[in-house]
């Protein structure tokens, strides 16, 4: 029960907007990491519920962007800010089943970010920056 | 017999409890090459914090003693840092099992040897007296006919908490998040403390979650099962009890079944029970355990409760993951909580340390700001409140054999949580917090000022709005001494099959508003002691 090429695609455009990476760190993003690899081994061992409302949350964002920004387009084709747009939008959406779904395709792309060996080590204590101001846009209500 | 020393904490390279087990004593499911059959004379089903108490003290007793676990043993060594890995090893369903009612509600139950004793953090609370002086004075047919009373926990607290260390967090492991949660305690007046675990020797690697990678936490696995083991006990790993058999209405055995050697088939495991059967399969699968093996009392699958769990997370201006033990160590996973609000406002308070992964979809948005966030992880503390729920919900059969939990908090429990959540992140800001993220549906993803906690307190009391988690299950197979009201005797026994006992949550007529897995403890060995003591008066009849 793979994800096809194309739910792969629509999967690797939300996960990379999701997890892009820090140009002031240094960090990697997600489209650096086995991303598709990870995804099947989700697919081949994850319960069936889990797998479906997996594959239903690559569509839902895929196809979402003429309901939520109003783009006669797929998340493939949105620039990478509109692509965030998106996401967040999903994220506080008035319906339950849909925050939900975008949250579980979250929640497997942070399984595998943050469990990548490389952005543990630049997480450990020892490595305490001084906090430098947030920049943080307005957050969606 | 006294249980074997831990291991010194200071002793790397010496071996864990669960390396070298006796010869023999471990039957793999999964390598079964043929069926096979044999006789003990208990059998106990499950192998966590009811199932190996109970074993223990039966194979103390001198009998045979069979434990069946439908999980591997995933042995210490083995325990890696990453929670997707850990999820598909440890958890039932691989950590995507959900209560389904208004709302989805994730529950995490371990599903290995040593159940969930394997991926929580060990916490000892005895049973609040005042929850047992309600059991006494429910309609169940008498209360619990004194059996089940503080007085009659007590010896049993006693001897768990000699057995397996259980103590305070040790300023090495007190992690700098749970300092600042015991001075906002102590500046609002509630009883703060640090929390007390079953552990040996913890180091603070904040990894309770995955499993203890240097056996310092007491769980299941590293203690009352090999014990049992070294007393003779045999463990059936990765087989699934399909039912107890009943016969002339007495349980006789179970009949289990394995997924044997790769390229065999399915292996059938049966299980002779001279004496009895000990369920302690948890609050949601023993109670259809039950159902498939024949029971049918009207209580069986009801008065299912839980604790919903809520976690708020911050960022600090400094680092608060850094514990006294020194850079790279988190911190105990769960060091400090406040109990004082339990009976008035039904909910607890406490600190949790997650791991990156858990942090990560904690942390609000997505994209840069996200990862801004991110990157301050060493800043980034949780603090949770656990509810007291009152809704009850029902324990059924799932379609394809499953299970299916039903619940939904009440108005009341609503109102509680919302309360809760909203003290709490008042008292994150108080505690220096920069923002504090709510992640409730309706409010901003993240507040910077303790005004903008009103915007929690205005909240709709709507179950959607949370991101419930619960790991504290309760009921479904509650005891009583009336049969209609209930599904096992104040002897453990359950009241349609005699000598089939059941030593775990699923008994509890409500939940506690603590961590449940020292009552647990307590009790089964409270059952098991009896088990033993009517086995004996039996013999001596005979």
């Amino acid at each position: 029960m793979k994800l096809s090429g194309i739910e792969s695609g629509w999967a690797m455009a939300a996960l990379s907007a999701m997890f892009p990476g820090s140009p002031e760190t240094g960090l990697e993003g997600i489209a650096a990491m086995d991303v598709s690899g990870y995804l099947d081994d989700v697919m081949r061992t994850r319960p069936f519920r889990a797998v479906l409302g997996l594959r239903v949350a690559v569509w839902l964002v895929a196809l979402a962007p003429p309901f939520v920004l109003g783009r006669v387009a797929t998340i493939v084709g949105l620039a990478h800010p509109e692509r965030e747009r998106l996401l967040d939008g999903l994220l506080a959406h008035r319906t339950y089943s849909v925050r939900m779904l975008v949250m579980l395709l979250k929640t497997f792309g942070a399984l595998l970010y943050a469990g990548d060996d490389r952005v543990r080590a630049r997480l450990r204590p020892a490595r305490l920056r001084p906090l430098i101001a947030l920049r943080l846009r307005g957050s969606p209500r | 017999m006294k249980p074997p020393a831990a291991p010194a904490p200071s002793a790397p390279s010496a071996p864990f409890p669960d390396d070298a087990l006796p010869a023999g004593a471990v039957v793999e499911g999964d390598r079964l090459e043929a069926d096979c059959e044999d006789a003990y004379d208990y059998v106990v089903v499950g192998s966590g914090a009811g199932g190996a108490v109970a074993a223990h003290v039966l194979a103390t007793s001198g009998a045979s003693v069979a434990i069946v676990e439908e999980g591997p043993w995933v042995h210490t060594r083995d325990f890696g840092e990453r929670v997707y890995d850990a999820f598909r090893v440890l958890f039932r369903d691989a950590g995507m099992q959900v209560i389904e009612g208004r709302s989805y509600i994730p529950i995490l139950q371990g599903r290995c040897v040593g159940g969930s004793t394997v991926v929580n953090s060990a916490i000892a609370h005895r049973t609040p007296e005042d929850v047992l002086d309600d059991w006494a004075g429910m309609d169940l047919g008498g209360g619990l006919g004194g059996v089940v009373t503080a007085k009659t926990l007590e010896p049993h607290f006693d001897a768990l908490e000699r057995e397996l260390s259980a103590h305070a967090v040790s300023d090495d492991a007190l992690g700098d998040n749970d300092r600042r949660f015991l001075d906002e305690a102590t500046m609002h007046g509630l009883l703060g403390r640090r929390t007390r675990r079953y552990e040996h020797g913890c180091r603070g690697s904040g990894r309770c979650f995955t499993g203890c990678p240097n056996a310092a936490k007491q769980g299941m696995s590293v203690t009352y099962v090999p014990w049992s083991l070294a007393l003779g006990a045999r463990i059936y790993t990765s087989c699934r009890v399909e039912r107890v058999v009943i016969e002339g209405g007495r349980a006789t055995g179970v009949l289990a079944r394995a997924a044997g050697a790769p390229g065999r088939g399915e292996r059938v495991i049966k299980l002779h029970a001279r004496h009895g059967v000990v369920v302690a399969a948890s609050a949601v699968q023993t109670p259809n355990l039950l159902r498939r093996s024949g029971l049918r009392a009207r209580a069986l699958g009801e008065h299912f409760q839980c604790h919903p769990g809520y976690g708020l997370g911050a960022l600090f201006d400094d680092a608060v993951r850094a514990s006294a033990a020194g850079a790279g160590r988190m911190g105990a996973t769960q060091g400090a909580e406040i109990t004082s609000l339990r009976r008035t406002d039904r909910v607890k308070f406490e600190t949790l340390a997650l791991q990156p992964e858990l942090a990560a979809v904690r942390m609000p948005g997505v994209g840069h700001d996200w990862m801004r966030r991110f990157d301050r992880y060493a800043s980034f503390a949780q603090w949770a409140m656990v509810l007291r729920a009152e809704a009850e919900g029902t324990v059924r059969s799932a379609w394809g054999g499953g299970d299916k939990v039903r619940w939904t908090p009440s108005p009341v429990d609503m109102d509680r949580a919302v309360k809760g959540v909203a003290r709490l992140a008042r008292m994150m800001f108080e505690a220096g917090a920069r923002e504090v993220w709510p992640g409730l549906h309706g409010v901003p993803t993240a507040i910077r000022s303790v005004d903008e906690v009103s915007a929690i307190e205005r909240m709709p009391r709507e179950p959607r709005a949370f991101s419930f988690l619960s790991t504290h299950l309760f009921g479904g197979a509650r005891m009583g001494t009336d049969p209609r009201a209930s599904v096992v005797g104040t002897d453990f026994q359950t009241h349609e099959a005699a000598r089939l006992y059941v030593v775990d949550s699923s008994v509890f007529p409500t939940n506690l508003g603590v961590n449940p897995q020292h009552s647990i403890m307590a009790m089964s060995r409270l059952a098991a002691t009896r088990i033993v003591a009517g086995g004996r008066a039996r013999n001596r009849a005979a």
